[in-house]
């Protein structure tokens, strides 16, 4: 039984076109123009309890649209989507008590007081009683490495220090499913990986579910064994780190020992030459055309021996955010 | 219920802790508090310094209109205007997020979020005016009590309004200036609606419904208060309320959420 | 000199491009100045009723010119220089060849531009109204109540402007103009005509700033006569009362802010 499950899920905005000036903004009042944006283009999927997903796009993909309709923060316009079984839009009472929203950079703590106090008012909230609470607090701080910081007033906090403190915030009514949006924002390294520690150990102890944003591809790869790529509104891609980069990186490392001496003019003929010296070269070559481009160089010289590697995957993401177009990406 | 009295106490007792990093807020507002109550009795002691009374108002009487202002506007600094004004905030930064996802109600969330005590001398010194001017004029515990229904209806009605002006920020995020042309507006609280130009008196009294926030109370103790006049306030503020409710519901279904 | 004149004009006119971006929000903030109707209404009522020195429709023409000239001499620098120390941006101004005062001077300046044609609508929709309270101005008084107002806003905008001066030692420098807010208020003649106070705090009162900030050149907008109980305001007592405030408070300005931008360089802006 699928813990998260959207259908068809689909989210238009009416945005105003206005140009600016002040011409443009008379003639808007007087004759209104909107345009429709497909921010999520019916969008399926569904994730069974106690997997870690990796949500990626890149900006204004519709990542964080699909996000706040699957927190029931905003109403989709067609299609539907069930979380814990239940609408997420009727934002019911039973619904909340099970999901919780980390966004990187908002914060829910009082700015003026320590963590502590914050943490009361969601334990009241949450109807969660005293002792329990204090109970919880201590295990996740335990967790997560927090301790007299709890009582220092949050404005007095590293960026670091307030993202564990939010964490604990955020998990203190033990939510079965986790949507996190950028939780490692503007953290140092250091800081990022403990996160991740403890992400990945919350989701261990308490069966969680987590469905989470990054642009930090180290986060993607340490914690999501299966990832979703959204782009322009469109779910891509639905499945492992591995096969994205089967897809999406179509190109090969190709590493030939020849038994003769070869020269790099020899070979550029063939492919990008990344280097060539002696007996060694490697290529790389589209994967559509490699093992034509393999057979060819065999036919030529006398290969003595060959690899085939992938491009790491941060390379091959990063090119995709980097560019923000899949098109671009995959040439 | 319970839980919702007790939330809002840990709210409170927070925002009180979270205030005393700047306690020095309190002691200057204290003291133009003060300020503000001298100079308007001494602007009520010009208005009738050569007439006993103006379309039935005496010096007390009126003293007894800026009690119940004073008091209303303690009253909304110490709650209102704190918590009210944050709901531009929330839209904005995208915190109302966070609101939005807790298991208990929205409006009560935001409305109660805060707590001032800048307010807390006006309260205090609208009080003692209005017993003040309640002694002069001989009242007694029984015209005391009067004032509290039409005094409460006034409360829920200028929150329920403030509250629905709030909420539009869900489609422009630019309404505090629309909250301070209100709270402007409000000041017109400080005298009998019977001193304003017919124009004004209607003006106040069924667009921004000034009338039933402080004279209508001080009619109410003065026994001048028709039947009539106080049902109609009662029926005006729970209709106002169940406005607002019924407005936030509509406001959240436009709430599109500021992107990221 | 003229190289001065030459950058103000400039800066203002960039200013006056920025503030009409927020000319939407301007109509509500003049709107938001209701206080003069208010009191107009009550006064009004009050002067029927009773020998009030004044005329209900003088009343009125009084109050709408109290409405006027406190729109035209707003200043708000206190708030705004108070963020910038508190921020630091102040030292983005600081590196800047022009001392920051003519750049918040500036800004006053040309929203007062950006004010101006909403007070205008306003005025034209309240004659409309109540056309009654039309006066007609005579030849010399258009010149003297510009003059007068120029003169108010310089000793506002010098007062507040040394207020601001504080921020250098506290977070809070506009609570101290909270307090002036209180006897501006009050003493000014803003909440009633001056003529209708005790004739001993009318005396007393006119060697103050704060008649001159709304009564003095309300009455001149008027082109009335400016005498407050047995004190005649010539023209040369008023201009030589509010240039000795706008002194005073223009000394202990560059005092504090000599000491202060002392303190604000050495804990490292």
């Amino acid at each position: 039984m699928a813990v998260i499950e959207a259908k068809n899920l689909t989210k238009r905005f009416r945005v105003a076109d206005k140009k600016p000036g002040l011409w443009h903004t008379l003639k808007h009042f007087v004759n209104r123009r909107y345009r429709l944006i497909e921010a999520v283009r019916e969008v399926s999927f569904s994730i069974e309890p106690g997997e870690i997903v990796g949500f990626l796009g890149p900006n204004g993909a519709g990542k964080t649209t699909t996000l706040k309709m699957l927190t029931g923060l905003i109403h989709p316009s067609a299609g539907r989507v069930a979380v814990v079984g239940q609408t997420p839009f009727q934002r019911r009472h039973d619904f909340l008590h099970q999901i919780t929203l980390v966004m990187g950079q908002k914060q829910q703590l009082i700015w003026d007081l320590p963590a502590m106090d914050s943490l009361k008012i969601n334990a009241s909230i949450y109807r969660i009683d005293p002792v329990e609470a204090t109970r919880r607090i201590d295990e996740l701080a335990g967790m997560l490495d927090l301790g007299e910081e709890l009582q220092q007033p949050v404005r007095k906090l590293s960026l670091g220090q307030r993202m564990k403190a939010e964490l604990l915030a955020a998990l203190l009514h033990r939510p079965r499913v986790l949507f996190l949006d950028e939780p490692t924002l503007g953290l140092d390294i250091n800081a990022q990986a403990s996160v991740r520690d403890f992400l990945r150990a919350y989701n261990r102890q308490y069966k969680a579910t987590i469905l989470l944003t990054s642009h930090y591809m180290a986060d993607i790869t340490a914690l999501c064994p299966r990832v979703m790529l959204i782009h322009e509104g469109k779910l891509m891609f639905d499945g492992s780190l591995d096969a994205l980069s089967a897809r999406f990186a179509p190109y090969r490392e190709l590493n030939l020992e020849f038994r003769h001496e070869i020269a790099r003019e020899q070979l550029e003929s063939y492919g990008e030459v990344e280097s060539a010296g002696g007996h060694a070269a490697s290529l790389i070559v589209p994967r559509d055309r490699l093992t034509h481009i393999l057979d060819e160089l065999r036919n030529g010289f006398d290969v003595v021996d060959f690899t085939v590697t992938d491009p790491p995957i941060e390379q091959v993401i990063g090119r995709l955010f980097r560019t923000g177009s899949l098109e671009a990406a995959a040439l | 219920m319970n839980r919702y009295f007790k939330t809002m106490r840990l709210f409170w007792t927070t925002s009180l802790a979270a205030e005393m990093e700047y306690r020095t807020n309190f002691l200057i507002s204290s003291f133009t508090s003060l300020g503000n109550l001298a100079g308007s009795i001494f602007l009520i002691h010009l208005i009738f310094q050569r007439v006993p009374e103006i379309e039935g108002w005496s010096f007390d009487q009126s003293l007894l209109v800026m009690g119940f202002f004073t008091m209303l506007g303690g009253v909304a600094n110490t709650v209102l205007r704190v918590n009210l004004s944050r709901i531009v905030q929330h839209v904005r930064e995208g915190t109302m997020d966070f609101i939005l996802l807790k298991p208990i109600d929205s409006q009560f969330h935001l409305s109660v979020r805060r707590f001032i005590s800048w307010g807390i001398p006006d309260i205090a010194y609208g009080i003692l005016i209005v017993l003040y001017a309640g002694m002069r004029l001989g009242l007694g515990p029984l015209e005391y009590a009067a004032a509290l229904l039409p005094l409460a209806a006034g409360l829920v009605t200028l929150y329920s309004l403030w509250f629905m002006l709030g909420a539009t920020s869900i489609w422009f995020v630019k309404v505090h200036n629309v909250t301070y042309v209100l709270s402007n507006l409000l000041a017109a609280g400080r005298f009998p609606i019977a001193l304003y130009p017919v124009a004004m008196r209607l003006f106040f009294t069924f667009i921004v419904p000034v009338a039933f926030l402080t004279t209508v109370p001080a009619q109410a103790m003065l026994g001048r208060a028709d039947w009539l006049w106080l049902i109609g306030a009662a029926v005006f503020a729970a209709v106002a309320f169940l406005a607002s409710r019924m407005f936030w519901h509509f406001a959240l279904r436009h709430y599109t959420s500021a992107s990221s | 000199m003229k190289s001065f004149a030459h950058k103000l004009r400039t800066i203002t006119g960039v200013q006056y491009a920025a503030l009409l971006e927020y000319r939407a929000e301007m109509v509500l903030w003049v709107a938001g100045t209701v206080l003069p109707f208010i009191l107009m209404g009550v006064w009004m009522t009050a002067s029927a009723k009773a020998d009030l020195v004044l005329q209900p429709v003088e009343m009125a023409r009084y109050f709408f010119a109290t409405f006027v000239v406190r729109n035209m001499t707003l200043v708000w620098v206190v708030w705004e220089f108070e963020q910038q120390v508190v921020k630091g941006t102040l030292s983005h101004w600081l590196l800047q060849p022009m001392d920051p005062v003519w750049r918040h001077f500036a800004e006053h300046l040309a929203e007062r531009f950006v004010r101006l044609p909403i007070l205008v609508v306003i005025g034209v929709v309240f004659f409309a109204v109540y056309p009654d309270a039309l006066w007609t101005p005579g030849l010399w008084d258009i010149p003297i109540a510009l003059a007068a107002i120029v003169l108010t806003f310089i000793m506002r905008f010098s007062v507040q402007y040394t207020f601001a001066m504080l921020s250098f030692w506290t977070e809070r420098a506009h609570a101290i103009e909270q307090l002036w807010a209180l006897p501006y208020l009050f003493l000014s003649g803003m909440v009633a005509p001056l003529a209708l106070y005790p004739q001993a705090v009318q005396q007393v009162l006119v060697y103050t700033p704060f008649p001159y900030l709304i009564w003095y050149p309300a009455q001149k907008v008027l082109g009335l006569p400016t005498a407050a109980g047995s004190v005649e305001v010539t023209l040369g007592m008023a201009v030589g009362v509010m240039a000795f405030w706008t002194l005073v408070f223009i000394l202990a300005n560059r005092l504090l802010w000599r000491i202060g931008i002392r303190r604000y360089s050495a804990m490292g802006a």
